[in-house]
């Protein structure tokens, strides 16, 4: 859920716990891959993507926050290609 | 019972929330002599609103604006300008330029394009007030700054009462230890606190129902230094007056003034007054002053609204979408990335946040202080002042130093441990914490949220019977909700008890919308529908005496 680790690139350095806004990994501990605790309370303000040292951590948005669009209408002098 | 940790932090400044707010003041009462403390529920590097950036920062500069006056007029007429005292925004916008600079000399990039420059947020033919800037690594720079200084940051430390003395004056703040899962009690001995714990989430639904954390602002700021400054007798004030934000739908975000666009219908046809043609000077301004044309169109069946960037030409493309990245909205550029979202020919849905309090809390003097001694107050919790990042730095540097100047005058010798406060919230909190069964906090914020919603809130209209019906509903739940709720960690009693502190502000906002007899902005009274023109400039103000709120009008100033 919201921010998910590569297990494989995580040097356990705890800095995404550490610098959570939402506390969502609980406390931080070195030496350990971070346990996200409290997914549901992610912000999904990308704090842990930034600053993790080796880019082990990606966000998962879920599906309610999708953005919604559509084709944009061309104005009227684009339609008479003016 | 839950341990009171047996060092107590002593300082002359307790600042809470190591904000933009709180790390200005902070830097600037040390600069002034004063031990100061930043204590901050999460960590002062990527806390709060401005945890990964911003782009706007309102700034007055005489070559650019003019007078002073000049300058005013456009702010108070721009979406942070209302419910304020014009003493404070004269005193604000002369020090405004003064923070830039700084900021800028610090390594914060106040003008990367080599200049100041003034876009966005702005109306065609008028003065521009808001400074463009990159803000991505604002919360990095000014916490090194206040370590350089000497200011001691106490991070994880969610504080959840100030304590005053016998006199009224501060002496104190408490606290909780959540960088581990067994909850410790810290207690804090000061001689003046600011409180700067920023704007107030979560007291309504969010646009995705029960998923709460989905706010354009921080959703850790849940109203806990507006709670805590009210229980020692601050006044707080223009609570009743609802605030909404704006932005795309569903992916709430701060930033509507970065987007390069112009906000359409269905059919392409612009539906606010002031553009036709997206440019990077103005944007469109329709999203910052005319929120409601969102549900608006979408009642009367003429919506949905979409912002549309796809004439934006592809240089001021690359500048919004530079500019979404120094406003900290990396994430929304990744997301509509993850889409596929092609804003060079697809429109995005933009709709109505939900209320939040921002500039609406506890109320101030031009000076930063309160009506209680030693406490002040600074950033998006004040109540009588708004100009949120610009706002932020520069009040919370007056905040810093005039708490200085306090503390070094003052004297502190109370004894914390024998505190009554202390003694009664351990109780509660062993409480909370030794219940084997019960509700949970995520019940009681939900809980107040539709009470909120659907009694004060702005989809319906308010009225005597319905406010009053709310606010006692809001009483049974607080009732219920403290003999029964159960918390299992440091984490669920630090959002326990900001789930209560929204309860307690909610019923504040019943008690000041009852008592404002009239219509006025989002405070739609179906009971009053007139807009009293002897109400304009009148504010509301609430505080404890002797154990009970009291409401009172005063004029702004």
């Amino acid at each position: 859920m919201p921010p998910v680790i590569d297990q494989k690139k995580c040097i356990k350095c705890a800095k995404c716990a550490q610098i959570c806004c939402m506390d969502i990994f609980g406390p931080a501990r070195v030496k350990e891959v971070p346990e996200i605790r409290y997914s549901e309370e992610c912000w999904h303000c990308n704090a842990c993507v930034l600053d993790c040292p080796v880019g082990a951590v990606t966000l998962r948005y879920p599906l309610p926050l999708m953005l919604l669009a559509k084709d944009a209408v061309l104005n009227s002098s684009a339609r008479e290609g003016n | 019972m839950v341990e009171i940790k047996k060092e107590v932090r002593e300082c002359d400044v307790l600042v809470v929330g190591g904000g933009i707010a709180g790390l200005m003041a902070a830097i600037a009462a040390a600069d002034k002599g004063a031990k100061v403390i930043v204590a901050d529920k999460s960590d002062t590097r990527r806390s709060g609103s401005g945890a990964t950036g911003n782009d706007h920062f309102l700034c007055y500069i005489p070559e650019v604006h003019g007078t002073p006056e000049d300058f005013l007029v456009e702010f108070r007429e721009s979406m942070v300008g209302g419910n304020s005292d014009a003493k404070i925004q004269m005193k604000f916008i002369a020090r405004t330029f003064e923070c830039v600079k700084d900021w800028q000399r610090w390594g914060i990039d106040m003008k990367p394009h080599g200049q100041w420059e003034f876009n966005g947020h702005a109306f065609p033919e008028r003065m521009r007030i808001w400074l463009k800037y990159n803000g991505e690594n604002q919360k990095a720079v000014l916490t090194e700054q206040a370590l350089k200084r000497g200011v001691v940051i106490e991070n994880k430390t969610p504080i959840t009462e100030f304590l005053t003395d016998e006199t009224g004056k501060i002496v104190g703040a408490l606290g909780i230890d959540i960088a581990q899962l067994e909850p410790e009690i810290k207690l804090f001995k000061t001689k003046s606190l600011i409180s700067a714990t920023g704007n107030t989430s979560r007291l309504y639904p969010a646009i995705t129902g029960g998923w709460m954390f989905n706010t354009a602002h921080c959703p850790s700021n849940a109203g806990s230094g507006r709670a805590a400054a009210y229980k020692i007798g601050a006044e707080l004030v223009n609570l009743e007056i609802p605030n909404t934000h704006a932005g795309p739908k569903y992916f709430a975000r701060c930033g509507k003034a970065t987007w390069i666009g112009v906000l359409k219908d269905s059919q392409g046809k612009p539906v606010g007054p002031f553009v036709t043609k997206p440019t990077k000077e103005l944007g469109d301004i329709t999203a910052d002053v005319w929120h409601s044309v969102f549900t608006e169109k979408n009642q009367n069946g003429t919506g949905p609204v979409f912002m549309d960037c796809s004439e934006t030409a592809p240089e001021d493309m690359d500048y919004m979408m530079w500019g979404l990245k120094c406003e900290g909205d990396t994430a929304l550029i990744d997301a509509l990335e993850k889409q596929d979202i092609d804003l060079s020919r697809q429109m995005v849905e933009f709709t109505k946040y939900e209320p939040i309090l921002i500039g609406r809390g506890i109320q101030i003097d031009e000076n930063a202080a309160t009506n209680v001694a030693g406490l002040y107050a600074a950033g998006d919790e004040v109540g009588n002042f708004r100009s949120d990042i610009a706002g932020a730095a520069v009040m919370g540097r007056i905040a810093g130093e005039k708490a200085a100047e306090y503390s070094l005058n003052a004297e502190n010798s109370c004894n914390l441990a024998s505190h009554p406060t202390v003694s009664k919230v351990r109780s509660f909190y062993t409480e909370l914490m030794q219940r084997a069964s019960g509700p949970v906090w995520q019940e009681l914020n939900l809980a107040v949220q539709q009470i909120m919603h659907d009694y004060a809130g702005i989809t319906f209209v308010r009225s005597e019977t319905l406010l009053s019906a709310g606010l006692k509903y809001l009483h049974d739940l607080e009732k219920t909700a403290y003999k029964t709720l159960q918390c299992k960690d440091s984490h669920e009693l630090m959002r326990a008890l900001e789930a209560f502190d929204l309860l307690l502000i909610g019923k504040l906002i019943f008690l000041t919308a009852l008592e404002r007899k009239e219509t006025r902005g989002m405070h739609k009274r179906s009971d009053y529908t007139f807009t009293n023109p002897l109400l304009n400039g009148m504010f509301i103000t609430v505080k404890k005496e002797n154990d009970a709120p009291r409401t009172a009008w005063r004029k702004s100033d």
